[in-house]
């Protein structure tokens, strides 16, 4: 096995370093993530890699995916075949993907806990992650939270908690619907009746899922066309909501309305909110594959990702939450976080950090999505 | 057709079955705010394009790579697949015929996934992973069932005879295949070209589990953009998508015309 790789990798040699570029490996960081965002991959390809090159002499290759859970399944499939030889440093990762990586032994540590910039992020964030335990295998980097969007144009005060929501649907027939699971913001929306009703763990599961899917069931007659079909994306929710459709639209970024307004996708009275109860909120992580190819740059790239300057630039280009706890900033720290320019339609990050709920374990929320399907789209 | 009036109203038709989807993607590309019950957007913005052609996007260097990697799978499904298709024609009873048969569809008709993960254990043992060489051996897989396919057509309705008169004629081997074969199943050749070339253009999966991100092909581009819910560059993205599909379709046609 090892004489057959040689000799084609010697026969392949001038082939493969013209395509790959082998020779900068030392130097090159591959870095996994989802690629479909114009403000990211702007941010990434332009000054994180610049930084980067300057003052690590790295250079960052962007690993595109459309989904973070292809990458996971060739890992899987690397790791099975006893490849060593991996493609990317670092992957951008959280919840589902990371309970599926760390079941299968792809990834590498722990590591996450040594690195300096770790101390600033709220405990609870180095701990779990959708109920998995973290043990040091990946670093929090940003944060995420669910929030709903409404037109003041057509909604005065919008309703403040899952009830009063299911209250305003009731007396608004046609008017509201969520996004079908699995996606993953529909999931989310289910999700946080599972929590209305205190099942954020397996062994609360089976009566809590029982009281959510009755309630689920019982809002349906009154979502759009009857609750007989769902919207199958964001992309579906966000369109029958510009289209005056439906009045509330949902997203896991809270600055999603202000980027569609941006885009002159929604209208410029849209606004967003968040129930008083409080809304499901995440932390997403960097990792490192077991094979990657350059460890010492992940670190570098990590370390570097998860200082106070890049997040902040980050969060400036984003205009996504800041995620690093504020009681733990300087004082100047924390004068340029809220310097932050934020949309008009994003909520600042401390109403958001006020009414942010932790997510339920990752085993919890797959079963839940198959329960939906089967009790409430079905039956 | 009995009228000249039917036949322009039909063309006129199909006409606008097909085009009318690309015009609205193009309308798609440069609206900025498209509401309802707007008819026509509220504003028109280069933003989608400035960004597809800017350095932040790969879009560019991803339509290289889809085309040579298309040109270079379509040559060589068609190379692999003449001598294979011309045997399955000629010898319509051989043993195991059924199976060969059934083993060349079954890329095609297994699960994406389950194939392309056995793929990749393959090209994994061979090195070949994260390479343009491996992503186009591997495109082979599902291009070259159709290729042979196609070409088993044609070699069914191509009489051997002539073959055999160009020889007794004292034609070589080689001149046989190049003076009388080729031209002869010209059109089936061109087609099976088209169509391995199109089901490499389309590979998503493929690509992305055996090119691991490091090679980018348009569809890659296309579906995360998709996935991330920007109609604006998805529309953009899509247009470059189906150019070279619309290109290769019109010169498709126009060179097959005379061998008719």
């Amino acid at each position: 096995m090892t004489r057959l790789r040689t000799r084609r990798q010697v026969l392949l040699a001038p082939l493969t370093t013209a395509v790959v570029g082998c020779t900068r490996r030392r130097t090159e960081v591959a870095f996994a993530m989802w690629s479909g965002d114009e403000a990211r991959n702007r941010h990434f390809r332009g000054p994180v890699a610049e930084t980067l090159r300057s003052r690590y002499g790295l250079e960052l290759r962007i690993l595109g995916y459309g989904d973070i859970a292809e990458f996971i399944s060739k890992l899987l499939s690397e790791k099975s075949a006893g490849s060593t030889a991996g493609s990317a440093d670092v992957v951008w990762i959280n919840g589902e993907n990371f309970r599926l990586a760390k079941q299968g032994g792809v990834l590498h540590g722990p590591f996450a806990d040594s690195l300096p910039g770790a101390a600033l992020y709220p405990a609870e964030a180095r701990r779990r992650d959708f109920g998995t335990p973290i043990n040091g295998l990946e670093a929090p980097w940003q944060k995420a939270q669910f929030v709903l969007g409404y037109d003041t144009a057509r909604v005065q005060e919008p309703p403040r908690s899952l009830d009063a929501l299911a209250a305003w649907a009731r007396s608004h027939p046609g008017r509201f619907t969520y996004i079908a699971p699995p996606d993953f913001t529909g999931s989310a929306f289910i999700r946080h009746a599972l929590l209305r009703f205190d099942g954020a763990t397996g062994s609360r599961y089976p009566e809590a899922s029982a009281k959510a899917l009755a309630f689920l069931r019982d809002l349906r007659p009154f979502l759009w066309r009857k609750g007989e079909t769902y919207p199958p994306s964001v992309r579906e929710q966000d369109r029958l909501f510009a289209n005056q459709e439906i009045d509330f639209a949902m997203s896991y970024g809270p600055a999603f309305a202000s980027e569609r307004m941006a885009r002159g996708e929604f209208p410029a009275t849209t606004r967003t909110f968040v129930f008083d109860e409080g809304t499901l909120s995440n932390y997403n992580y960097l990792a490192i594959p077991f094979n990657a190819p350059n460890l010492r740059g992940a670190l570098t790239f990590i370390e570097h990702l998860q200082s106070f300057d890049a997040l902040l630039d980050l969060s400036k280009a984003l205009k996504s939450p800041f995620p690093l706890d504020p009681d733990k900033l300087t004082a100047r720290q924390k004068t340029s976080v809220e310097a932050l320019p934020r949309g008009p339609a994003t909520l600042p990050d401390s109403i958001l950090a006020a009414h942010a709920l932790p997510e339920p374990d990752a085993e919890v929320l797959v079963r839940f999505e198959k329960d939906w399907q089967e009790q409430v789209a079905r039956g | 057709m009995k009228r000249p009036a039917d036949l322009i109203a039909l063309i006129v038709l199909l006409g606008a079955a097909a085009i009318g989807p690309l015009v609205l993607l193009a309308v798609w590309s440069v609206s900025n705010g498209w509401l309802w019950p707007d008819i026509t957007p509220r504003g028109y913005s280069l933003r989608a394009w400035e960004y597809v052609f800017s350095s932040a996007s790969t879009a560019l260097p991803a339509l290289g790579t889809s085309t040579g990697l298309a040109l270079t799978v379509a040559t060589a499904s068609v190379l692999l697949a003449l001598p294979a298709a011309k045997t399955l024609a000629r010898h319509p009873r051989f043993t195991g015929r059924n199976a060969i048969f059934a083993l060349l569809l079954l890329p095609v008709a297994a699960p994406p996934l389950a194939s392309t993960l056995g793929l990749h254990r393959i090209l994994l043992a061979a090195g070949l992973t994260d390479t343009l060489a491996g992503v186009a051996l591997a495109h082979l897989v599902p291009a070259l069932p159709y290729a042979t396919l196609l070409l088993v057509g044609s070699f069914r309705r191509f009489d051997p005879a002539l073959e055999a008169l160009a020889r007794t004629l004292g034609a070589s081997p080689l001149r046989v295949w190049w003076s009388v074969i080729l031209p002869g199943i010209a059109p089936g050749l061109a087609t099976a070209f088209l169509l391995a070339f199109l089901v490499s253009w389309g590979q998503y999966l493929i690509t992305l589990v055996i090119g691991g991100g490091r090679v980018v092909t348009l569809p890659l581009e296309l579906v995360a953009f998709q996935r991330g819910g920007d109609d604006g560059i998805t529309a953009a993205l899509s247009l470059i998508f189906v150019a070279p599909c619309l290109l290769a379709a019109f010169v498709g046609t126009r060179w097959l015309r005379p061998l008719r």
